[in-house]
């Protein structure tokens, strides 16, 4: 049992806190909202969003890297997809996050209750 | 038995990746931040599930460190430790959250209470930053970016209940 309860910082190096990383910025969050349509080269994803393209390659690298883009060559142009269920991990880890904070609030809330029982409500 | 006052994790994307999560408590707002920051209640509340606390300390004021140990019964340590931005005594703190276990992640975790009824509210937000977005947001500062879509996306991922249509 507390294996599992651990299950979120367990899981985290190189998956969930890349992911995490990666797309706590907005503007990575950009790109991928501009590949929610379907596959893009970077050019497109340029053309829609007010970014440069060593910004969006940038973004792209990092994106690549934790597995949320996935690449594939087509002639000369590169194309970008989305790989949403690398988000999985993220969905994972803040479930077991969700249930060790409210585990913690279950003890502050006996304890509190323990205290102001203790102390009747008015010691000083 | 009292029902418990909980609220689901909520996450929101305005700059930062931010997971809010609140929860209700019948106690005045003293007590719940005395519990919250006071080194001898929070021994007895820091770990989850009653593991052995191995350190916990806590400067509450603006530049103080806090730092908490505790061990799992697995024996793994769990290690938290951030410095204190922001300290209004009972209502809020603001202050770095790192976790020895996530290098390289850093987050900012803002605590407020709220008393009402005899009830206190606490919203517990923690947002997570990244080096490299923050430093070229400054670049792109004044850009109006607009996240909707890609929110629902992720929203809906997170969510197991809703699914996404292609």
């Amino acid at each position: 049992m507390p294996i599992s309860e651990y299950d979120w910082s367990v899981a985290r190096s190189s998956t969930t806190s890349d992911v995490f990383n990666a797309i706590a910025d907005g503007h990575r969050r950009e790109v991928l909202d501009a590949l929610i349509a379907g596959e893009k080269a970077v050019g497109e994803i340029v053309n829609d969003l007010s970014m440069s393209q060593p910004q969006v390659s940038k973004h792209l690298r990092v994106l690549s890297e934790v597995g949320l883009v996935t690449c594939r060559a087509e002639g000369r142009r590169r194309l970008y997809r989305l790989e949403p269920a690398r988000l999985r991990p993220l969905r994972e880890w803040l479930a077991a996050y969700e249930q060790a904070w409210n585990a913690r609030m279950d003890r502050v809330d006996d304890y509190l209750k323990e205290l102001q029982q203790q102390g009747g409500g008015s010691d000083t | 038995m009292t029902p418990k006052r909980r609220a689901p994790a909520r996450i929101e994307f305005p700059n930062d990746l931010e997971i809010v999560l609140t929860r209700e408590f019948d106690a005045p707002i003293q007590l719940v931040f005395d519990v919250l920051t006071k080194p001898e209640h929070l021994r007895k509340t820091l770990a989850p599930y009653g593991e052995e606390v191995k350190t916990c300390s806590i400067d509450l004021r603006v530049g103080g460190d806090y730092h908490f140990v505790f061990v799992t019964d697995d024996g793994r340590e769990m290690s938290f430790r951030g410095t204190f931005l922001e300290v209004e005594p009972p209502t809020r703190t603001v202050e770095t959250w790192l976790f020895d276990g996530w290098p390289g992640v850093e987050a900012v975790e803002t605590v407020e209470l709220r008393e009402a009824g005899g009830v206190t509210k606490l919203t517990h937000r923690l947002a997570f930053r990244d080096q490299a977005g923050r430093d070229h947001m400054t670049k792109y500062d004044g850009l109006e970016a607009n996240y909707d879509n890609v929110e629902d996306l992720l929203r809906s991922l997170l969510d197991p209940k809703e699914t996404v249509s292609g």
